[in-house]
């Protein structure tokens, strides 16, 4: 919250229309490699996924957008990803085993200052959620002598929380930063209680298309952290419906 | 009165200054300004004028190729710029009609056009209009930017897996391979043909899932990248990709199609998988690549959780899924090797 602050009175001040003859900028106080246009007598490609201004699969001119973007004022987030890392249980609870997930991902994000009348800002504030399923854990209890092993076959879980972004670029997909706090509830180990954690994560997206994130939820005496990536309900949306149908011709649904 | 006594004793007792010509606000010119000369629109062409002083004269030489000589500043060369109205204030306009006829900037009509094309080694008529992307950049081409792709891979794929440590075996079988990601192209080469940017190279992240025998399921994280040999539609490519692979699920059976195979989570150390391939277009690549699954041997892992070290080999068919093709060869091969494929026991 507070760089998003920072953020927002680092672009404070509207300056003049340039008297040399140049077109007028669209947000005239914001400078910086990141947020110039480029000149007109650039070269271009001949095709875009987005055509013209209007951001993509968006109503009311970016007032609502399906797949984020940089000029878009509200936004629906739906992603699908995989990650893979540490479960990291508590010293004398069992060892550190690789963790890995596939998860769904939802959310809504806006664009306070676009909406005060900006015509670009780069913060964005929302909420988001998601579902996991990750491998199990490994817990080992007792004496050297006397080891108890125990595993489970599977980790849900799910988290709700606060979603800052800071775009990078005016670019329709340019990059931008994610920071999420929020709290998780799963079953920590194998008690098979579900408690609420704390869930964080920052992460790097590209446009509204994919994001790499780094992230780790954060329970009582079990600790998971992860690498992964999430794409667009567009992109993963037909790769899930494919690898159904594989599985589904293999006979394992 | 006092005060406006003393700014006057102070300018009178100033010295004499030079200022500068520019910050004189409407300072008169004893210069009279050149008018332009006046030609009628039906004057034969020559459309330049002859040079009429020393600096026009060392401009024009510098331009035939010979190389910039200082030249002492003539005092009435010097002043005449600040004396020389501007374009507003002549207001006068002409028409061009003839080329200069010296091949020289500025160039004016088509047959100056046509010489400066020949010079640079460029056809006489100019390029036609780039040709229009099919499925809008969804299925990649050298006339697109940045791209979302969807591709699917179905591939013969030997596997082996590490047998017995203290006899260097291996256990080696032949399955199939499926793979489905997600591409995010971002292009970082590219190469321009008048106003078009055609993209030569991209990188991106890319993300998925691939499947084997065994219900073996690993999700995968890397980047892929693609180096166009052309810039038409079905314009050669090559594809390398590299990622991350860590174990997801397994389906826990010893006879395939037998009774009540589960599937299920199973954790594993990350591995990692690449590949390379030539494709047609952003249509369909033929791939070859492998993949290597680290062990997870630790003393601290109990014994019945540790994992071999594994890996495959695989050859194949990938492409966007767009065009259906490749989709239907990833989800056959992945049907195929779930319902057929069997690892060693």
């Amino acid at each position: 919250m507070a760089l998003a602050l920072v953020a927002s009175l680092a672009w404070a001040g509207e300056g003049d229309a340039p008297g040399d003859g140049t077109p007028r900028k669209r947000n005239p106080g914001e400078y910086g490699p990141f947020f110039e246009a480029e000149a007109p007598s650039d070269s271009v490609h001949g095709e875009a996924l987005q055509r013209g201004e209007k951001p993509v699969l968006s109503v009311g001119n970016g007032a609502f957008c399906f797949v984020d973007g940089s000029w878009c004022r509200a936004s629906l987030l739906i992603s699908a990803g995989v990650a893979a890392g540490m479960r990291i249980p508590a010293s004398n609870a069992g060892p550190d085993v690789p963790y890995a997930q596939f998860s769904v991902h939802g959310g809504f994000v806006v664009r306070p200052l676009m909406y005060a009348g900006r015509t670009w800002h780069p913060w964005g504030l929302g909420v988001v959620g998601s579902w996991s399923r990750g491998t199990g854990s490994v817990t080992a209890r007792g004496t050297s002598e006397d080891t108890q092993v125990r595993e489970t076959t599977r980790t849900d879980a799910t988290r709700i929380a606060l979603h800052n972004q800071i775009w990078l670029s005016k670019k329709a997909h340019g990059f931008h930063l994610d920071l999420s706090a929020g709290v998780v509830r799963s079953a920590v180990l194998d008690s098979g209680r579900s408690l609420w954690g704390t869930h964080a994560e920052i992460g790097v997206g590209i446009g509204g298309w994919a994001t790499l994130f780094a992230g780790g939820d954060f329970l009582d005496r079990d600790a998971r952290v992860m690498l992964g990536m999430r794409a667009h309900g567009i992109g993963a949306g037909p790769l899930i419906a494919l690898a159904l149908a594989g599985m589904a011709i293999g006979g394992a649904l | 009165m006092i005060a406006s006594a003393l700014t006057l004793l102070t300018l009178g007792l100033a010295p004499d200054v030079q200022r500068p010509r520019g910050l004189e606000p409407s300072a008169p010119s004893d210069v009279v300004a050149p008018t332009e000369p006046t030609r009628s629109p039906d004057e034969p062409a020559d459309a330049t004028t002859e040079p009429a002083d020393a600096s026009t004269d060392a401009s024009t030489d510098a331009t035939a190729g010979d190389p910039p000589t200082p030249t002492d500043p003539d005092p009435a060369a010097v002043s005449e710029p600040a004396a020389e109205s501007s374009p507003a204030e002549s207001g006068e306009t002409f028409r061009v009609v003839a080329g200069n006829g010296d091949g020289a900037p500025p160039y004016y009509t088509k047959a100056d056009l046509d010489a400066v094309r020949r010079r640079h080694g460029l056809s006489p008529e100019p390029a036609p209009d780039p040709r229009k992307v099919r499925w809008r950049c969804l299925i990649a081409d050298p006339l697109c930017g940045f791209t979302i792709e969807v591709q699917a891979l179905g591939a013969f794929a030997p596997r082996f897996r590490q047998g017995d440590v203290r006899e260097r075996s291996a256990r080696r079988w032949s399955s199939g391979r499926a793979q489905y990601d997600v591409w995010v192209n971002l292009p970082v080469l590219t190469e321009a043909r008048g106003r078009t940017r055609y993209t030569r190279m991209t990188l991106g992240p890319k993300a998925g899932a691939i499947f084997s025998d065994t219900g073996d399921t690993w999700g995968n994280l890397g980047i892929v990248g693609r180096y166009w040999l052309g810039r038409g539609r079905f314009a050669p490519a090559i594809e390398f990709t590299s990622a991350l692979a860590f174990k997801i699920a397994h389906r826990r059976t010893d006879e395939l199609a037998g009774s009540q195979p589960r599937y299920e989570m199973q954790r594993g150390p990350v591995g990692i998988t690449a590949d390379v391939g030539l494709s047609i277009g952003g249509y369909a690549a033929l791939v070859f690549g492998g993949q290597y699954d680290s062990p997870l041997a630790r003393e601290d892992v109990p014994e019945r959780f540790r994992t071999q070290a594994s890996g495959m080999l695989f050859v194949g068919l990938r492409g966007n899924i767009l065009w259906g093709g490749p989709a239907a060869t990833a989800v056959m091969a992945h049907g195929l090797t779930q319902r057929f494929g069997q690892a060693p026991r």
